[in-house]
């Protein structure tokens, strides 16, 4: 209950930020206005919407996740409204759990508002339903659950700005296991293990992108869903274990 | 009598900026707050007031020492529910009204409704914020309801022991004595308060016992009686001449002559007959004897003067 009322208290204050109105917006206007792009046939402008609806949205929710991610903790340090909160009977992993929560529903919000937007703008353009890009959102959305336990983790010991930094570099890097999976066969041990280490720590973010399926058709999915619910099967086990790392720092962290 | 808060040898030391020197906030302090005692912590600006309070709280971590509130280990759950706390300077969640922001802490509590509506209107009523600025954001709020709202959510879980931590700076007067008398009023109710304060006259008027910390170390502690006790007596006369000063000054040797007048400004009150006598009998004429009464802040001005501390 204590989690959920800090949770709550995130998701409003966050809400009531004008800059994430302002994404939605410029989000919701490109994905509408997409298929509008005149002179292309109806073949074509679905294309074009399908490729810039998961792109808008998950360029959008990286934006809110690293946003929100960076700074439910130290914000709360940094105004000291945090003093209020700890002296009270809350446990250090219930303060940490309610922020991360209340950041993840800020997530969820933004990318379902996005999501109904696409989804119901490429019914009405091919006058049929897709789930291939329902299951495209849902992972998006797994995908920033991930990015934004990792930069909870960062966030009890690093100031915003490294944070932003370590966060999305790690997500430029996490999305390349491409390049670290040829890198594994690799002849140099060196870089074999270099690339191992790359490609076993590091949150592998790449396996969230439906469109890679299209990028690289060589990567043969036998069974679709199965791969769906792997990959939040990963987002879920890798998010809990970088909370638990979370609150063992800030256990010890002085506010 | 049980002790609210018993502090053994606690110790805070903080690196500065540059992680190099060592500040030494809070020196090898111990400290004992007995139940339902109006407790003032008194000491100069850096004293190391707020970082003991912030330790009770489990906010910072103690160099070495410990410390138990309300017979519990720092940082207890329990002990924390029967807690509240005012912080230096409250901040709130500036976009929630005054009633949310008292019904977060509340939740934060696990107080169920309907109770928890019932005690955030006793409490925002006690504190006399005005039901006008209940629903209002708190960003709108001004300096002296900013602290209501403060002390509200210090009363919402009725707690047993509150650490109020300058809860009356920048008041105006009328706002200060009215939080000066909820503060009596809490006392009244049997509550532990630890009190930190600049305000000297209040904490006379409000506390049982203080304590005054310097530099890290406590300096002195008692009922404010006992460090008030050595009441003094000024006593003036004119037409005194050097002999006759001479003689007095065999009774009480402060006596100051300027001139022809003489000025003893703190005269033991069993010396003053004597001080008398000699001044009528030697022809002087008498002009004024005028009780002294020592005030909390002329035994703080003197017990930190004392210490070295400029
Ligand atoms: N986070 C910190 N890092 C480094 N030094 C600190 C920190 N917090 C406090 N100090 C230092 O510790 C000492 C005690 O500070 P503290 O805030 O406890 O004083 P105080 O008695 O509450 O003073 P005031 O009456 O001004 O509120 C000061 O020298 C202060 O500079
Ligand atoms: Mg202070």
């Amino acid at each position: 209950m204590v989690t959920l009322a800090i949770a709550k208290q995130t998701l409003e204050d966050m809400l009531r930020r004008k800059i994430l109105l302002v994404l939605l917006i410029i989000a919701v206007g490109m994905i509408a206005l997409g298929p509008s792009v005149g002179f292309l046939s109806p073949r074509e402008s679905s294309a074009v919407l399908r490729s810039l609806g998961l792109a808008v949205i998950l360029l959008a929710g990286l934006l809110i996740t690293i946003l929100s991610g960076i700074q439910v903790i130290p914000t709360e340090i940094e105004r000291r409204t945090i003093y209020t909160v700890l002296s009270k009977p809350v446990q250090r992993y219930e303060f940490v759990l309610g922020k991360f929560l209340g950041g993840i529903f800020t997530v969820f919000v933004m990318i379902a508002a996005m999501g109904v937007v696409f989804l119901s703008v490429l019914a009405w353009q091919e006058k049929r339903f897709d789930p291939e890009m329902l299951k495209g959102v849902v992972l998006t959305f797994f995908q920033m659950t991930l990015l934004g336990a990792l930069a909870i983790f960062f966030s009890t010991f690093a100031t915003p700005v490294v944070n932003f930094f370590l966060s999305f570099g790690l997500f430029i890097v996490g999305n390349l296991s491409s390049v670290t999976d040829s890198l594994i066969s690799n002849k140099n041990p060196a870089t074999r293990i270099m690339a191992n280490a790359v490609h076993y720590i590091i949150p592998n973010f790449g396996n969230f992108n439906l469109q890679n399926k299209l990028i690289h058709p060589s990567v043969e999915i036998s069974n679709a869903n199965v791969f769906i619910v792997q990959n939040i099967v990963y987002a879920v086990i890798y998010s809990a274990v970088l909370l638990l790392l979370a609150i063992l720092v800030f256990d010890k962290r002085e506010v | 009598m049980a002790a609210a808060v018993s502090i053994q040898g606690l110790t805070k030391k903080y690196l500065d900026v540059w992680n190099k020197a060592e500040i030494t906030a809070v020196d090898n302090l111990n400290l004992e707050v007995n139940e339902g005692e109006i407790f003032g912590f008194l000491g100069r600006n850096g004293a190391g007031k707020t970082t003991t309070i912030k330790m009770l709280l489990g906010l910072i971590f103690p160099t070495s020492g410990s410390a138990t509130v309300l017979g519990k280990p720092v940082g207890d759950t329990d002990a924390k529910a029967q807690i509240s706390y005012l912080p230096e300077e409250a901040y709130f969640y500036e976009s929630m009204t005054g009633w949310d922001c008292m019904d977060f802490y509340g939740r934060l509590f696990r107080i169920p409704e309907p109770q928890r509506s019932k005690r955030i209107q006793k409490a925002l009523e006690d504190v006399f914020l005005d039901p006008k600025a209940w629903r209002r954001p708190l960003r709108g709020y001004s300096k002296g309801m900013r602290q209501r709202i403060g002390i509200a959510q210090a009363l919402i879980n009725d707690p047993k022991l509150l650490f109020l931590d300058e809860p009356t700076s920048g008041l105006d007067p009328i706002a200060h004595r009215e939080l000066r008398d909820i503060i009596v009023n809490v006392g009244k109710q049997g509550k532990t308060v630890f009190l930190s304060s600049h305000q000297l006259p209040d904490v006379e008027l409000v506390c049982s016992r203080v304590a005054i910390i310097h530099q890290g170390k406590l300096l002195a502690s008692g009922t404010i009686q006992d460090l008030t006790t050595g009441d003094t007596v000024e006593i003036s006369a004119d037409r005194v001449s050097e002999s006759l000063a001479g003689r007095i000054r065999g009774v009480v040797p402060a006596a100051e002559l300027v001139g022809q007048r003489l000025h003893i400004s703190a005269a033991d009150p069993s010396k003053v007959n004597d001080v008398v006598d000699l001044i009528r009998g030697g022809g002087a004429t008498l002009l004024s004897v005028k009780p002294h009464k020592r005030m909390l802040e002329d035994v703080f001005v003197d017990v930190v003067m004392n210490e070295g501390g400029a």
